[in-house]
């Protein structure tokens, strides 16, 4: 009955995958906040995906602030600058919270067995959920609009040449619209005199009319050349995360804090022997995570633009958290790889036309991974030992 | 003989407790309090269940929901299908359904019970999630069981007493298991794996059939609320189900029978009074949420004090607790005169949740074994409770 649906479209693949990267990118910092934690505490922070809430609803207010607030029309100049701001504001106020959460919810039971741990966890997860949903706007208008937003437009990639004969089909209904707009410009401008309204409507229909038959034949050109659209926007938050993620594996791999970092995810208490402040380390690996969790929320907030409420945090929490167990729990490596090859399966997933499915194929690939590869792709397969 | 006559006389007192709580809910109560009692004796079936799982066998599951989910829709298809064919008398038709749900449960509970094989704590946990998860977007996207609709169960009847007949029966079996052989073998998979497995305990099957039993339990349950609502969508199984269910087990004290049902009632009925009450202002809020931390952090402070002795920590945690109630009053009134404090109120029926969720963090702070750790009610137990402080106060004295 299902597999009747399924769809092998070729000529939308290359797009998918693309759509995947992207996707996978935001997964991957965000999975680095699940697997540096767990490399240093053994436990499974729940609240991370609650961070990454917060995160969103930050730079949401961040924007409000700088006057992006919902009805602005124009784009302010340095635009970059502003988005920069937001970015660091909401890595600044996550790795706060991401502080705090460790500070007063973990620290006092660090020395209980790890299932009280984790059903702390989860008590903070649903805390914050629901706390939340108590004094943050629901659904609230978007943080940079469409009018402002200066990376709305896209990078169109054309794999062949489209036929000729769509693109003068293109050329001609571009060509009506720009006329049409024209008139309705000649006719609206305040210079024009003598305007009946009746047929100024009329001209507002008929731009209106050949703007979307225009769009159509662009879509139709764009379709027949397999053009991958990419939002520059996202280009944006894939270059973002690839600089983040670098600077990571130059903190961990060369400063005296990531060899700290590092000891201690290898063997906790010896350490602590060694003369390592854990309690410091751990609260470095929280900011560090968090702050990447709130990078990942601002730029989905921002350039994607999905509808906000405060349990916006539990899908892309659960799927990062696959991705980190994916590429092997505690591998930094492992979790972009992971990251990355769950979100092209998810886009694979809709590719093949299951949309519905699109949130239940995380989970599937977390239990066979589980089930036959538990130590991950890129992780150590050690068994756990008693 | 002794034996048989206790046996007897329990079932009978059972089955009597089952019946006079049906009387009296009818007697009494109005169509929505009715619901309630309804739903308290769904919920006291799930905690023991999960309590099988989690606290007697130590298999760390929070996605019980599922179980109790495919027990609705199992029951709920069966009766859709077959009630008009079967023409039986509705009591045993919903017996029959049940018992299909708490087989279709117990399937479900073998397949994630599988797992459990190879993976041991916090995998295992995210696993049990992410199949209550899989379970429930399966469902929304099934036409034949309703979609995101709902699935309508075309069923009149309601019976309080079987519901609570059923969360009997699963107390009984849950306890006659621990007084067995058998049921010994499931604690010792829950303190050491390694050490039961090298005494002899197949730790396989004893997880597997935790996982069924459990399961079955909990799909019986979810008959039971399909046939009472007559309407079930995948939303009412959704993820924070499974979380109020653990919150009960744990609060009531992991593999503590008792603490899971009393918790469960507690649980269940306290948020719902919340939706009676008037809305509570921010200040209210705030000084609750201040005066707890307080207290919580205080009290974690004076049980790091070693050097302290046990009645003197005792008078402490009281006047932190008093004290904390206290100042949550009068800071509520302090508070009450910024005016964005006073002005900004919330309805009660929303922080449901959020009480679940700050008993959890409270919880494992301060006593993570729960509330009744891993005692049982008994008339021995009482007595040693009362008897062990009467020492502890002639101590104080000297």
């Amino acid at each position: 009955m299902m597999l009747a649906q399924l769809t092998f479209d070729l000529n939308t693949l290359p797009q998918q995958l693309i759509n995947g990267i992207l996707i996978g990118a935001i997964y991957a910092l965000i999975a680095l906040g699940y697997t540096m934690v767990y490399g240093v505490l053994r436990l499974i922070n729940f609240a991370h995906g609650e961070v990454y809430m917060f995160g969103a609803y930050i730079a949401l207010f961040i924007s409000w602030l700088m006057g992006f607030g919902p009805g602005t029309q124009s784009s302010p100049a340095n635009t970059v600058i502003y988005i920069g701001v937001m970015l660091l504001g909401s890595m600044l106020v996550c790795a706060i919270l991401g502080m705090l959460i460790d500070r007063f919810a973990y620290r006092p039971i660090r020395n209980q067995p790890r299932i009280s741990v984790l059903i702390t966890a989860i008590g903070v997860s649903l805390f914050l959920q629901y706390a939340g949903a108590l004094f943050l706007p629901n659904s609230p208008p978007p943080s940079i609009n469409e009018n402002v937003n200066p990376f709305q437009s896209a990078i169109n990639i054309q794999i062949r040449p489209a036929s000729s004969e769509l693109l003068e089909q293109l050329q001609v209904a571009q060509q009506i619209y720009t006329t049409n707009n024209d008139q309705l410009a000649a006719m609206t401008a305040p210079s024009a005199v003598d305007v009946n309204a009746e047929e100024l409507a009329d001209q507002e229909l008929v731009t209106i009319r050949t703007r979307r038959e225009a769009e159509a034949a662009q879509r139709e050109v764009d379709f027949d050349a397999l053009t991958i659209r990419i939002p520059q926007g996202q280009l944006l938050m894939l270059g973002t995360a690839i600089v983040l993620m670098l600077l990571l594996r130059q903190l961990v791999q060369r400063t005296s804090a990531g060899r700290a970092m590092r000891a201690v995810a290898q063997d906790f208490d010896s350490a602590s022997l060694m003369g390592i402040n854990v309690n410091k380390i751990i609260t470095l690996t929280f900011i560090i995570g968090s702050a990447l969790a709130g990078a990942a929320a601002m730029m989905t907030a921002t350039f994607i633009g999905t509808p906000l409420t405060t349990f916006v945090g539990v899908q892309p929490g659960v799927k990062a958290f696959v991705a980190a167990v994916l590429g092997g729990i505690g591998s930094i490596p492992g979790a972009v790889l992971g990251g990355l090859v769950m979100g092209i399966a998810e886009t694979m997933v809709v590719w093949v036309g299951l949309s519905s499915y699109r949130d239940a194929i995380a989970l599937v690939i977390l239990i066979v991974v589980l089930l036959f590869k538990p130590g991950g792709l890129m992780g150590s397969n050690a068994v756990e030992k008693v | 003989m002794k034996f048989w006559a206790v046996r007897i006389g329990s079932i009978l007192a059972a089955i009597a407790g089952a019946f006079l709580i049906e009387f009296l809910a009818r007697q009494t109560l109005d169509d929505y309090s009715r619901r309630l009692v309804v739903l308290a004796g769904i919920y006291v079936t799930l905690a023991v269940s999960l309590n099988l799982i989690n606290g007697i066998t130590g298999q760390f599951s929070i996605g019980h929901a599922a179980f109790y989910m495919v027990g609705a829709y199992t029951s709920g298809f069966l009766t859709n299908t077959f009630i008009q064919q079967a023409n039986l008398p509705p009591l045993l038709w919903l017996i029959l359904v049940c018992i299909g749900g708490a087989i279709g449960a117990s399937i479900a509970g073998f397949l994630v019970g599988l797992p459990s094989l190879r993976l041991r704590g916090d995998y295992l946990a995210i696993v049990t999630l992410a199949f209550g998860e899989i379970v429930r977007i399966f469902v929304q996207n099934s036409e034949w069981l309703g979609g995101s609709y709902g699935m309508n169960v075309p069923f009149q009847e309601n019976y309080i007493w079987l519901v609570w007949l059923l969360a009997f029966v699963t107390i009984a079996c849950s306890r006659n298991l621990l007084q067995s052989a058998r049921g010994l073998t499931f604690l010792a998979v829950r303190e050491d794996e390694v050490a039961a497995q090298a005494m002899g305990v197949p730790t396989t099957r004893v997880k597997v059939t935790a996982f069924i039993v459990g399961s079955a339990f909990a799909g019986a349950a979810g008959g039971m609320l399909a046939h009472y609502e007559s309407f079930i969508t995948p939303m009412t199984f959704a993820m924070d189900q499974s979380f109020i269910i653990l919150t009960m087990v744990v609060l009531g004290g992991s593999g503590s029978i008792t603490g899971a049902t009393l918790a469960a009632i507690v649980l269940f009925a306290l948020p719902e009074q919340l939706r009676n009450l008037p809305p509570v202002s921010g200040a209210t809020l705030a000084a609750v949420f201040i005066s707890l931390i307080a207290a919580v952090a205080l009290t974690k402070k004076t049980e790091s004090q070693e050097s302290l002795a046990k009645p003197e920590r005792r008078k402490r945690y009281a006047i932190y607790w008093i004290g904390g109630i206290l100042a949550a009053v009068l800071l509520a009134n302090a508070l009450s005169f910024i005016p964005i404090m006073r002005e900004t109120t919330y309805e009660p029926g929303k922080l449901r949740m959020l009480i679940f969720a700050v008993t959890l963090i409270v919880l494992m702070m301060l006593r993570p074994q729960g509330v009744m750790a891993h005692h049982e009610f008994s008339w021995a137990w009482l007595r040693k409770v009362l008897r062990i402080q009467k020492p502890v106060e002639k101590e104080s004295a000297t």
